[in-house]
């Protein structure tokens, strides 16, 4: 960036005056471009190490290369004129050169900066006597100061101070001073002369001072007091008062440090410096300039000196430090050391973090409906298989009705016995009050049992909406399932007998569940005794403590077995071999017992009959 | 001579209960808690009594209890109780011969009656059977000779006809029939035909020779 810096300091050193050329190209000379492919000679001031010129020249070849397709011959020359600025040695160089292109005479020399501009204007007749020559990277006042010919075509940077403050001015609408910054040397009087010419008009809506004649140390010490509504405009500072001499950029960097208002220049090259930004003119489009005009001169075109475009430049980081608004910045504004906003910098990860987070977000999502809605199936297929067990129960209780009523009619009829026969000794002559008293007291029995097989009944159809977890001995349970039973036994000529376990065998399910499992089975087992005769009828119910820990429940008939075949289906739903049977009953026996995390399985007994087994676990203490 | 109820129940509180009843109804009453212990103390047959069966038990239950009671204690009449009316059970029983077919809980106007009527059945038939009897231990007395002229007797055949067929003095028919009048302890013939119908032994004598 410190290029264009370099050019104008190097210039001022170089003393070398060109002779005036002025060598017209011939209508005849221009026709001959057609007929071979045109040669162009780009000549650098400096080595090619030098950025300025090198990216200006990059910008020259590859915009004529593109637009002829390739059919050009470049070639390039590096002068480094700084370094080498000996009259004799420049002088060879000259012919060291015209006998390098004496077969190759270019068409078009393109001169870039000051120097190669006086060089070329000095050796074109030696080097390329008939080829037009365009100069670039310098202002129209150099061009007439360093007399360069008429024929001589330039690619001008102009520097208008006005963009530049009008820059300013967009940023900060709510300034009130102007303050105008130049050095002691000629040329930043030039500069300060041209600036008070060109701001006249702005300067009126400003409390306007120009800092002149200071030295470096004053100029900072007034930056350091600017008010805050300041614009500030800083030109070149080649010289102080002093008579030091500063590169521009580096006495723009010591005022810029301390300053307390944004401070504007027209120099791409302050950019970096500490200041805002300015309207300036950058290397490529200066290069693309330069290409554009060739083409023109090649075309055969009406050709004229141009202006290098300039482009508002800003410092992203000043905008920030100072706090001035992108938004207010003029449309087409470059802004350099633009820090990428984190999306920018880091679009893909961001991209890819986001895209991740979002498909998590909806894996998660899916799966947290997923569960809701599983939640909801599990919720809905239990309570239907609370209905299902319901349905079950209520079946049970009707086949068990007619066996529960006979029962009921047991104690109702020793009651009424009981009370007749009282009656009866009550109206005899001396009754008997001992046995009086023993009626009565067996009357109450007989009610306690009737009101025990009514609860029975009740919670042989006691609907659940949902599981009822206990805690109870399947031993208990065995007896009060046997006394339901024992009704239906009784009426159907069987004999139930217990076999139950010493101890007690504690297990955590719903009562009325594991109760219609019993009945199931046991239901089950009658039916299949339907055709034995009275004595051979059996129905055994037992219950132990497995080895492995588990309580186990056997209800075995003395029936006629199951078929080995179908040993397998006997659990399957709506698998029958009753008339009337709906092929249910083992099945939700199965449903429950898994549902409470125990199994069941069928046998057949060598003895006869089949036996059921169900293994449930054993409640956890306490 | 007194009668005594058998009541057979599995349910202990409802067979004391009505053994009570009947007991205060001046009847002899004997439990059983099955019909296997019922078999296992059968009644002497002489006895008059008669069976108040449970239908409904565990082991032999009231139906095939029955069937075996009526070929072991066959003098017994059989008053069913049941806790539900089940009218294929109850036909089957009444076709089998029970005496009565009633509902738990029973009423005592109901259940008094029952047993009276078998109870009183029990009693005419152990009479018929005595009468029987005694009957066909008079039958058995008669010589083989006199009940060959019984044989013609019953078959309205003059002592004529019977002397001849026999190849017998008409005296001696009479004497045989005299004979047997007396043995029967009657005094007509027409009473001699008549026992011997009612002892369903017309069929014994119906053998009439070729005349």
């Amino acid at each position: 960036m410190g290029v264009l810096r370099d050019w104008i300091r190097r210039s001022r050193w170089l003393t070398v005056v060109c002779a005036l050329f002025t060598s017209a190209i011939t209508a005849a000379e221009a026709s001959e471009f057609v007929e071979r492919v045109p040669r162009v000679l780009v000549l650098y001031p400096y080595d090619e190490r030098v950025a300025a010129t090198t990216v200006a020249g990059e910008a020259v070849r590859a915009r004529l290369l593109e637009a002829t397709g390739g059919k050009i011959d470049l070639f390039s020359e590096f002068l480094d004129l700084a370094r080498f600025p000996e009259v004799h040695h420049v002088d060879h160089m000259a012919q060291f050169l015209a006998e390098k292109y004496s077969n190759r005479q270019p068409d078009i020399v393109i001169a870039l900066g000051e120097q190669s501009a006086k060089f070329i204007a000095t050796h074109r007749t030696l080097l390329a006597k008939n080829a037009r020559i365009i100069v670039a990277g310098f202002n129209r006042t150099t061009a007439l100061r360093i007399n360069l010919p008429d024929d001589v075509l330039g690619v001008f940077t102009e520097f208008d101070i006005l963009k530049t403050a009008q820059m300013a001015q967009h940023l900060q609408p709510d300034a009130h001073h102007l303050f105008i910054i130049g050095g002691s040397s000629d040329f930043d009087r030039w500069w300060l002369d041209t600036a008070r010419a060109g701001l006249a008009s702005f300067a009126k809506n400003y409390k306007t001072t120009y800092l002149e004649n200071l030295t470096i140390a004053e100029f900072a010490a007034a930056a350091a007091a600017f008010p805050p509504d300041s614009i500030v405009l800083v030109l070149t500072i080649f010289k102080d008062r002093s008579g030091r001499n500063f590169i521009p950029r580096d006495a723009v960097k010591q005022i810029a440090a301390d300053a307390t208002a944004p401070i504007y220049g027209p120099y791409a090259t302050y950019i970096d410096s500490g200041i805002v930004g300015g309207n300036v003119v950058t290397f490529e489009s200066l290069g693309s300039k330069v290409a554009d005009l060739s083409l023109d001169v090649l075309g055969g075109k009406p050709v004229d000196h141009v202006d290098a475009p300039h482009v508002d430049m800003v410092d992203a980081r000043q905008l920030e430090r100072w706090g001035l608004s992108e938004k207010r910045l003029p449309p087409g504004t470059v802004q350099m050391f633009r820090q990428p906003t984190f999306l920018e910098q880091y679009w893909i990860s961001a991209l890819v973090t986001l895209a991740i987070v979002a498909t998590q977000s909806i894996a998660i999502a899916v799966l947290l409906v997923e569960r809701r809605r599983r939640r909801l199936a599990e919720k809905q297929s239990r309570s239907r298989l609370l209905e299902v067990i319901h349905l079950n129960q209520s079946a049970t209780a009707g086949a068990l009705s007619a066996s529960i009523a006979h029962e009921l009619n047991q104690p109702l009829g020793a009651i009424r016995s009981n009370a007749e026969a009282a009656s009866s000794l009550l109206r005899s002559s001396h009754p008997d009050l001992k046995l009086i008293e023993q009626i009565l007291i067996d009357i109450q029995d007989d009610d306690q049992r009737a009101h025990d097989i009514i609860l029975r009944m009740r919670g042989l159809l006691k609907k659940r909406a949902e599981i009822d977890w206990q805690r109870f001995d399947l031993n208990e349970l065995t007896t009060i399932s046997i006394k339901i039973l024992q009704g239906e036994a009784s009426r159907r000529g069987i004999s139930v007998t217990s076999n139950p376990a010493d101890g007690a065998l504690p297990i955590r399910a719903d009562k009325v569940h594991i109760q219609q499992v019993i009945l199931n089975i046991a239901m089950n087992a009658m039916d299949a005794m339907h055709s034995r005769r009275g004595m051979q009828r059996k129905l055994m119910l037992e219950t132990r403590l497995t080895k492995d820990s588990k309580a186990e429940l056997s209800i075995s008939d003395s029936g006629h077995g199951i078929p080995e075949n179908l040993l397998s289906v006997i659990f399957d739903p709506f698998y029958t071999t009753k008339v009337a049977g709906t092929g249910l009953g083992l099945s939700i026996a199965r449903t429950i017992v898994h549902t409470y995390g125990g199994e069941i399985c069928a046998a057949n007994r060598c003895e006869g009959g089949a036996v059921f087994r169900v293994k449930l676990p054993l409640a956890e203490k306490g | 001579m007194y009668s005594t109820v058998h009541i057979v129940d599995d349910d202990r509180s409802f067979r004391i209960a009505v053994g009570r009843l009947l007991s205060v109804s001046g009847f002899n009453i004997q439990l059983y808690a099955s019909g296997q212990e019922l078999l296992a103390h059968l009644p002497l047959a002489t006895e008059i009594g008669c069976i108040l069966l449970d239908l409904d038990m565990p082991g032999l239950n009231g139906l095939e209890l029955q069937e075996t009671l009526a070929e072991q204690a066959p003098n017994f009449p059989i008053v069913f109780l049941t806790g539900h009316g089940d009218i294929r059970a109850s036909v089957q029983a009444i076709k089998a011969g029970a005496d009565d077919f009633l509902e738990k809980p029973v009423k005592r106007e109901a259940l008094l009656p029952a047993i009276g009527r078998a109870l009183l059945r029990a009693k005419t038939s152990r009479d018929e059977r005595e009468r029987i009897n005694s009957a066909r231990s008079r039958l058995d007395a008669l010589s083989p000779r006199e009940f060959e002229v019984l044989r013609f007797l019953v078959h309205g055949k003059l002592n004529k006809q019977i002397a001849y067929a026999l190849g017998l003095s008409e005296r001696t028919i009479k004497a045989h029939r005299h004979n047997i009048m007396e043995k029967f302890g009657v005094r007509s013939l027409a009473e001699i035909v008549s026992v011997v119908e009612r002892l369903g032994l017309v069929n014994a004598v119906d053998d009439p020779p070729a005349s």
